[in-house]
């Protein structure tokens, strides 16, 4: 009989080979990758920050009395919370806290007046502005501007928010957190201006969405059609927009280009509606339009969504149009891993993962490109080829997470 | 300004883009690391259907933590100790689902995919089958040593305990399975004969 020790060093490597045999690593990795992304998606929307999921570390009491404790707990907590966010929001008016009503006009006739909402919401409305609150939900509140301006400060507490303005003919959907409104009603102008995060502006003469997102200040006028904005020095004043009727429009920075909803959809963590709505404004003049970057993030979508062949052709364009960049080259290794995963399409494989190693040699995700480049070619059929970067993937990382592939490759 | 979801930069970049919630760090970090932890998840648990959506979590508490994390270049071991924790929680849920669900065949169960060749199906079920019979810290010692491969000090590191604690847990855990293994006709190969692959050389 062996020694102990080489006894089970020979079962180590047995249940090593045989767990490498009996799953499907690729398929879960991908499974997981997936979810992950989703929920990370999810929160980032929500505009939630790490600790959001934060978790006791090891439990106090033991598994018995936990369990009563717990079940009882878990029940209590569940109920409060169901309730919690089934709960429409309240909000008070001014200084004195007197509470709100749905439908109320609130008028600041000297002084400007806040609104603060029972989730931490506050819209304060400026001097000599007119608003209601049309409704409130669990999820956020619906507001109508009938003149004047607003500072609005959104607070993501709930799982899901939904806040929305009206002004005149315009809708705002609140994507963001901070940013002013200010409505005009006799020269029918919107202006809008983001501090933080973004919003989305849509209906009266706007033919679709238009994304302004942090730093951007904006102002359309329905009275001319179509709105024509032009520039103006200093972003409006609540005062100056209410008070200057005919007062053209004042753009500060530029404003998204209609079409380009796409991209906050994509940045807020929307994938299938920014996706969706990058295929409405013409996926192929958004490729031959967007920056690098957004290429990127779009290609990223299309793939987490199943879109293979958009995500291809994302990519392809990036490469094209931006030939010696950073992003070309991780465009390259993107390709190389799709040809792998999703068309086992080996020898593309290697030419793309090669691509990445040739234009980044010592980029970030140098390791993963060999490594995938060492699986690639074997599986085309490359035996030398992949020994040789199997042997060049141990010297530069002996305990990377391939090198017992790569190991393997060289015994054999 | 929008944020691009792909991230590009190194380790360090890459941590401080997770601190600020960079809505594309996320995916390079799990692409960097997630083969690793999906290795130890599956040393410790053998096949088991619940592995993607364990490393999900383990990136979820990854993110969730990542404040907690001080030096850059330990990246891969906090991970292996976050994956150990993950792995330890199910296997203690999984033996309170069998208690509580004592009388349903269905839930007890194990969920396992079935590996291809039935030779190494029925040996890695019967490891695993003595594997669950091990106090879970003991387990956790053998595999992390016996199938993982780590040092006796990378060990205790990653199961968050004192290398004197790990070394006894080891050694409890080498002499019960041990034991048990030799009594088991179908692991009589793994315990004498090594690997598929030296076995394909030798013959």
């Amino acid at each position: 009989m062996d020694s102990p020790k080489s006894e089970l060093k020979n079962l180590g490597e047995a249940i090593r080979d045989a767990l490498d045999a009996s799953a499907n690593p690729g398929e879960q990795l991908r499974t997981a990758r997936s979810a992950l992304l989703e929920r990370v998606a999810a929160r980032n929307a929500a505009g939630v920050r790490p600790g959001w999921l934060r978790r006791s570390g090891r439990p106090a009491v033991r598994f018995w009395v936990a369990l009563g404790l717990g079940a009882l707990g878990l029940v209590g907590a569940a109920a409060a919370f169901a309730i919690w966010v089934r709960l429409p929001i309240s909000f008070q008016v001014g200084a004195a806290g007197t509470a709100g009503r749905l439908g109320d006009v609130v008028e600041a006739e000297g002084l400007p007046v806040a609104l603060r909402f029972s989730e931490g919401s506050a819209v304060v409305l400026g001097a000599g502005g007119r608003a209601r609150v049309l409704s409130a939900e669990s999820a956020g509140a619906r507001v109508l501007l009938e003149n004047g301006a607003v500072d609005v400060a959104i607070v993501h507490r709930r799982p899901r928010t939904h806040w929305s303005f009206e002004a005149g003919p315009f809708h705002v959907l609140v994507t963001g957190t901070k940013f002013r409104l200010d409505w005009n009603p006799k020269d029918q102008s919107l202006g809008l201006s983001t501090r933080e995060g973004s919003v989305l502006v849509s209906g009266g003469c706007l033919a679709e969405a238009h994304a302004v997102r942090a730093g951007e200040t904006v102002r359309w006028s329905c009275q001319s059609s179509p709105p024509n904005p032009t520039s103006t020095a200093n972003p409006p004043t609540a005062a100056a927009s209410a008070a200057a009727p005919g007062t053209r429009v004042a753009l500060l920075s530029k404003p998204a280009a209609p079409g380009d909803a796409w991209r906050e959809l994509l940045a807020s963590g929307h994938l299938v509606e920014g996706l969706r709505a990058a295929e409405r404004a013409d996926f192929g003049r958004v490729c031959r339009t967007a920056g690098e970057s957004d290429l990127l993030a779009l290609a990223d979508a299309a793939r987490l969504s199943g879109h293979t062949a958009r995500a291809v052709q994302a990519l392809v364009a990036l490469r094209q149009r931006f030939p010696r960049s950073p992003d070309a080259a991780t465009a390259a290794f993107s390709l190389g891993r799709m040809a792998f995963e999703r068309r086992a399409a080996y020898p593309e494989a290697v030419r793309w993962f090669s691509a990445y190693l040739a234009e980044l040699p010592q980029g970030p995700l140098m390791g993963d490109a060999v490594g995938r480049l060492m699986e690639a070619r074997q599986r085309a059929g490359d035996r030398a080829g992949a020994r040789a970067d199997a042997a060049r993937y141990l010297q530069r990382f002996p305990e990377g997470p391939y090198a017992p592939e790569a190991r393997v490759m060289l015994s054999e | 300004m929008v944020t691009p979801l792909t991230f590009v930069g190194g380790d360090d970049a890459l941590v401080a883009a997770l601190r600020a919630g960079h809505p594309g760090a996320a995916a390079v970090f799990y692409d960097r690391h997630a083969a690793h932890v999906q290795r130890t998840l599956q040393s410790v648990l053998g096949v088991d259907a619940d592995l993607p959506d364990l490393l999900q979590e383990v990136f979820i508490r990854a993110i969730d933590r990542i404040e907690e994390l001080e030096e850059m270049d330990r990246v891969r071991s906090w991970l292996t100790t976050i994956a150990i924790f993950a792995a330890r929680a199910h296997i203690r849920r999984r033996a309170r689902r069998k208690w509580l669900f004592l009388f349903s065949p269905e839930q007890t169960r194990p969920r396992q995919q079935e590996p291809p060749s039935s030779e190494a199906r029925i040996a890695l079920r019967e490891t695993y089958r003595l594997l669950d019979r091990l106090p879970v810290n003991d387990r956790l010692a053998f595999v992390m040593r016996i199938v993982h491969g780590l040092t006796l000090p990378d060990g205790a590191a990653a199961c968050g305990t004192s290398l004197a604690t790990f070394k006894r847990r080891l050694s409890r855990a080498e002499k019960q399975f041990l034991a048990a293994a030799r009594e088991q006709p179908e692991l009589q190969q793994w315990l004498e004969g090594g690997t598929r692959w030296t076995r394909q050389n030798q013959s």
